[in-house]
């Protein structure tokens, strides 16, 4: 059992040669993401000393054509470092559904694995490619490569893992889910599979399990008793720039709620798993948030509210139709605001609002858990007003954890203030390595951990919360609410807000 | 009527009579306080503030004796203030020299004009003259009724209010002699004892924190917490002033008082009210309560030290202070576990500790939680030390969390880091209050909440008296230790004991030190 003995927090995979097949490396999410997450892990000696990179994808490139491409992207290190990276990347060109290209771009890669001397190979394919050419090319690998077996051993003595990296997006609606995991799931089993949602790699997190699991003082307050309700907001402070053409097809739902903040609502909520390190956690992780998923029923429109930008008065940004790209009568939203219920006995009557908006006034994804009003306060503390406790978690930018606390003004008066605990990142883990979330996710599976991935079941239950709003939305084309560039979003969302018990203090703001 | 956050007492004129003007408490505590309320405007514009002792001074004389005390505000303030202040000299036990200081006050009050004057007696002097003088102001000035105003027919007199200053006794039979003869003058509603810990921010605080957040209480009970520590460090030692600390010692001088009073606050049932109109009782109630349930100490968990000099000899040690008999067994350091039987604490350890020349200078509260539950197998093979809230009193008032979060970075390893409030950072311009003006204020406010009643000594010294009577019997030998170290060893190993984990390798730093 290759794939047991790596799962952990070990590099053993450091000890064997390492392939990486790169497919789609031409392409925006190669240069940017990959190809610098790769030149991460690279510089900081997370990669075997015997690593070749190859690209492949449909242009035809020389080997230095595509290092020039990429070389403006890598960031970090000295240009020594650089010049060593790029020294391990090849490109081969081919078209996606040819086993015979596929075949031959392979030559050159058993010619390195052989030279390398060291008995084992491991195998990453990075498919930075839409999903329509998963099948294609996922097949001409599987015949042309990996082999029959589910171990993929069978092809060649010499291969430890072959492990498989995709990316979103995992369908639009449960049926085209279905299809495309039929066929993905044709070709490689659930342990070979690695989906990428990177809000999994992000610090805070990743930093979520670990902070509600290692203390003790916020396990007995984490449930209905306690908590009043959760937010998990998603602002940008941007529309689509002149490419709405890709999103206009999806909406915010589909590209931010369904995936990256229903994540981390399902380790906000999950039950405390068997394990969450050490060796072989990764399904106990995603067992518990499946259950998550399970215990939602779907959304319903009542319980939405969408929004679409318009320009700003002043006429400085275009408003989403505005796009050259985006139809004039689009009816996509580029904002959502919309209460999840999750029907267990942790959690009944907590609402759970996910909130995700382009152009926006402000730049910031954070989980905010609101408890409830101190119990008998109202009486101890005659005429104050006591505002409710709130943990929040800023994942970005600038992570922090902070609780708003009550303490008494300072000074000479008695009456309670808000304040906060606070633990800022910047101050307390000044000198701490800034990982990127893509970087962290490919170190992921180069270990062979699959908890920050996405496992199929996890899809299939996110899938059924939300196609049946998406579905109605785009059967009777619901209208989004319009607000303006740079504002908070429609005024409707506050009410909704407001409407699931949540209590806006405007007086306090947070100054980390 | 006036016992609220108001300042109705502004509207009328204000007598302060300090007796034992002339010593180190008055010229330290109670004048440089008084001074800074007036600077803030807290006394009423008509206010008269007249010293009484034994010592014969002019006026003038008093003023230069206490004008170097005198902190803060500018040059005109401190003449303003000066001018307000006069000084009577008289003997305790004599109600013609406290009915002839008066002739003056009384003359002043008329000429206010105003409606109502109030009388605020400071007892800035030892408990053996309490009586005398009290007995003294009761006759000559104060009168036999509750109220106070019998003596004044005209109904001038607004309130009479005395504060009193520690020590409350030595022991059990001593409080209950003091308290009598005290009791038989004045009622509780007129009494004000001072314990300044509770005139502290984060004393104050604890209430506050306890009960206007939602996310403390159903974790502050024995289900959640492991132990607490009360700690007050001192880094120095007696400094030649030992003769009055030795008839004392470090239990009488620091815990019985300022740490157990800190513990009813951390470990009271939620009280009816905790500000508002008349809630001091309610407060106190509840104090009372926890006191109540608290068995006598046992030697058995005490630790016991005194300080020698250190190695290099540059502090003496205290049996070296001139003013301590060489053969001296007093502590200077103690820590004990108490317990509080009752169903929110059974099991949980208070641990009370105090000490001179020590290594540093700490007052704090520190609630250590059990471990978290099923941790060790949710990350095996990793440590996870156990979360702690801390209070800090003094210097720089805080109050952080020590939480567990991952380790930044590729790792998924918990480390302990903190969620922090520290004053300096948070409140850089909150008015910076010293305990003593602040309880003066709770005192013209009208609110007792902050003093310590009667039925709260008694039931303190019942906890302490048992064991100091045992060491004092028994002759019991202070462990030695260091000036300038952390106290005897055995101090930690009680600790450990009781279930303290300590986590050496975490400290916390303000935040500031950390950019």
């Amino acid at each position: 059992m290759q794939e047991l003995a790596q799962a952990d927090e070990s590099c053993s995979y450091l000890a064997s040669a390492l392939t990486i097949f790169v497919v789609g490396a031409s392409g925006d999410l190669a240069k940017k993401k990959t190809y610098p997450s790769l030149f991460d892990l690279f510089r900081n000696s997370f990669l075997p000393e015997k690593t070749l990179i190859c690209g492949y994808a449909r242009s035809k490139k020389t080997d230095d054509e595509f290092r020039a491409q990429i070389g403006p992207y890598l960031k970090g290190g000295t240009d020594d470092d650089k010049r060593n990276f790029l020294e391990r990347c090849v490109y081969r060109s081919g078209a996606y559904d040819s086993e015979e290209d596929v075949k031959s771009a392979f030559v050159g890669l058993r010619q390195f694995e052989k030279d390398t001397g060291l008995p084992l190979a491991n195998r990453l394919f990075y498919f930075a490619i839409p999903p329509s050419v998963f099948v294609p090319i996922g097949t001409s690998l599987k015949n042309a490569v990996i082999g029959p077996s589910e171990s993929g051993l069978a092809e060649s003595e010499g291969v430890g893992w072959n492990r498989l990296i995709i990316e979103k997006p995992f369908g639009k609606d449960s049926e085209s889910f279905e299809l495309l995991h039929q066929n993905m799931g044709a070709l490689y089993s659930e342990d070979h599979l690695y989906r990428i949602d990177h809000y999994l790699g992000k610090e805070m997190v990743k930093n979520l399990m670990t902070m509600r699991y290692s203390n003790a003082i916020f396990e007995p307050l984490w449930n209905r008793n306690h908590i009043s309700n959760i937010q998990i907001t998603f602002k940008e402070n941007f529309g689509t720039k002149g490419r709405g053409g890709y999103f206009d097809g999806y909406g915010i739902i589909r590209d931010i709620i369904q995936n990256h903040l229903l994540q981390v609502l399902t380790i906000v909520a999950m039950e405390p798993p068997v394990a969450i390190s050490g060796e072989n956690y990764s399904n106990h992780v995603r067992n518990e948030k499946v259950k998550v998923l399970e215990s939602i029923p779907p959304v319903q429109l009542e319980d939405c509210v969408l929004g679409q930008y318009l320009a700003p008065e002043d006429g400085s940004e275009p408003a989403y139709v505005g796009d050259p790209t985006v139809p004039d009568d689009s009816v996509t939203p580029t904002f959502a605001s919309m209460v999840l219920r999750i029907n267990n006995p942790r959690w009944e009557g907590v609402p759970f609002i996910l909130k995700a908006g382009k152009a926006l006034n402000e730049r910031k994804a954070e989980v905010r858990i609101q408890f409830k009003q101190p119990p008998g306060a109202k009486a101890m503390f005659p005429g104050e007003g006591i505002p409710p406790n709130e943990l929040v978690m800023r994942l970005q930018p600038d992570e922090a954890v902070y609780m708003k606390v009550n303490v008494k003004e300072p000074g000479l008066k008695t009456s309670p203030v808000t304040s906060e605990l606070d633990l800022t990142y910047k101050k307390s883990f000044a000198g701490a390595f800034n990982v990127d979330a893509y970087t962290r996710l490919i170190l992921d599976v180069l270990r062979g951990s699959q908890a920050a991935f996405v496992r199929d079941d996890e899809l299939r239950a996110a899938w059924k919360i939300f196609t049946p709003v998406l579905h109605r939305i785009e059967r009777e084309k619901i209208r989004p609410i319009t607000y303006a560039y740079g504002s908070r979003g429609p005024e409707e969302a506050d009410t909704l807000l407001a409407k699931m018990g949540f209590k806006y203090h405007a007086d306090y703001k947070w100054s980390g | 009527m006036q016992a609220d956050e108001s300042c109705g007492y502004l509207n009328s004129a204000l007598t302060i009579f300090v007796v034992g003007a002339s010593g180190d408490l008055a010229k330290k505590k109670t004048y440089p306080s008084l001074f800074d309320l007036f600077c803030h405007s807290f006394l009423p514009e008509k206010t008269a503030i007249c010293g009484y002792a034994r010592s014969k001074k002019t006026d003038d004389e008093f003023r230069d004796h206490i004008a170097p005390y005198l902190k803060g505000g500018d040059e005109d303030e401190k003449h303003a203030f000066l001018d307000k202040c006069t000084y009577c000299s008289g003997k305790y036990d004599s109600e013609d020299d406290v009915r002839e200081a008066f002739v003056g006050i009384q003359q002043w009050e008329e000429s206010t004009g105003l409606r109502y004057v109030n009388r605020l007696f400071y007892f800035a002097i030892p408990p053996s003259v309490f009586v005398p003088i009290g007995t003294s102001l009761k006759n000559a000035v104060i009168g036999p009724s509750e109220k106070g105003n019998a003596d004044d027919a005209s109904g001038r007199i607004g309130w009479n209010r005395l504060i009193i200053e520690k020590p409350f006794g030595k022991d059990s039979d001593s409080f209950e002699k003091l308290s009598q003869d005290m009791g038989t003058l004045y009622s509780e509603n007129h009494l004000y004892r001072i314990d300044h810990y509770l005139g502290k921010e984060m004393v104050k605080n604890l209430m506050t924190m306890r009960h206007s957040n939602s996310i403390f209480e159903p974790i502050w009970n024995r289900n959640y917490i492991s132990n607490i520590q009360i700690t007050f460090k001192e880094d120095f030692g007696t400094k030649g002033r030992g003769g009055y600390f030795d008839g004392y010692g470090i239990i009488r001088d620091i815990i019985q008082n300022h740490l157990i009073q800190v513990l009813t606050i951390v470990a009271m049932e939620p009280p009816l009210a905790v500000s508002g109109e008349n809630y001091s009782n309610h407060v106190r109630n509840e104090k009372v309560k926890v006191l109540e349930s608290i068995p006598p100490v046992e030697l058995d968990d005490c630790v016991l030290g005194q300080y020698l000099a250190p190695e290099d000899g540059s502090e003496p040690g205290y049996v070296d202070d001139p003013s301590v008999p060489d053969d001296s067994i007093t502590p200077t350091f103690a820590s004990m576990a108490l317990k509080i039987n009752n169903p929110r604490w059974e099991g949980v350890p208070f641990v009370l500790k105090a000490g001179k020349a020590l290594n540093e200078r700490k007052g704090e509260v520190r609630i250590q939680f059990q471990r978290s539950p099923g941790a060790s197998k949710m990350f095996p093979g990793e440590k996870i030390p156990a979360n702690e809230l801390v209070i800090r009193l003094q210097p720089d008032e805080a109050v952080y969390m020590k939480v567990n979060v991952k380790e930044p970075g590729l790792r998924t390893t918990p480390v302990t880091s903190e969620l922090d409030l520290t004053y300096k950072s948070s409140f850089p311009d909150a008015f910076h209050v010293d305990a003593y003006s602040r309880l003066i204020i709770d005192v013209l406010r009208g609110s007792q909440a902050a003093f310590v009643r009667d039925d709260e000594l008694r039931a303190a010294w019942k906890i302490f008296t048992p064991i100091l009577e045992r060491i004092e019997r028994e002759k019991i030998s202070p462990i030695k230790y260091d000036y300038g170290s952390r106290g005897p060893r055995e101090s930690d190993e009680l600790l450990a004991r009781v279930g303290f984990k300590y986590h050496a390798e975490y400290e916390w730093r303000p935040p500031s030190s950390k950019l």
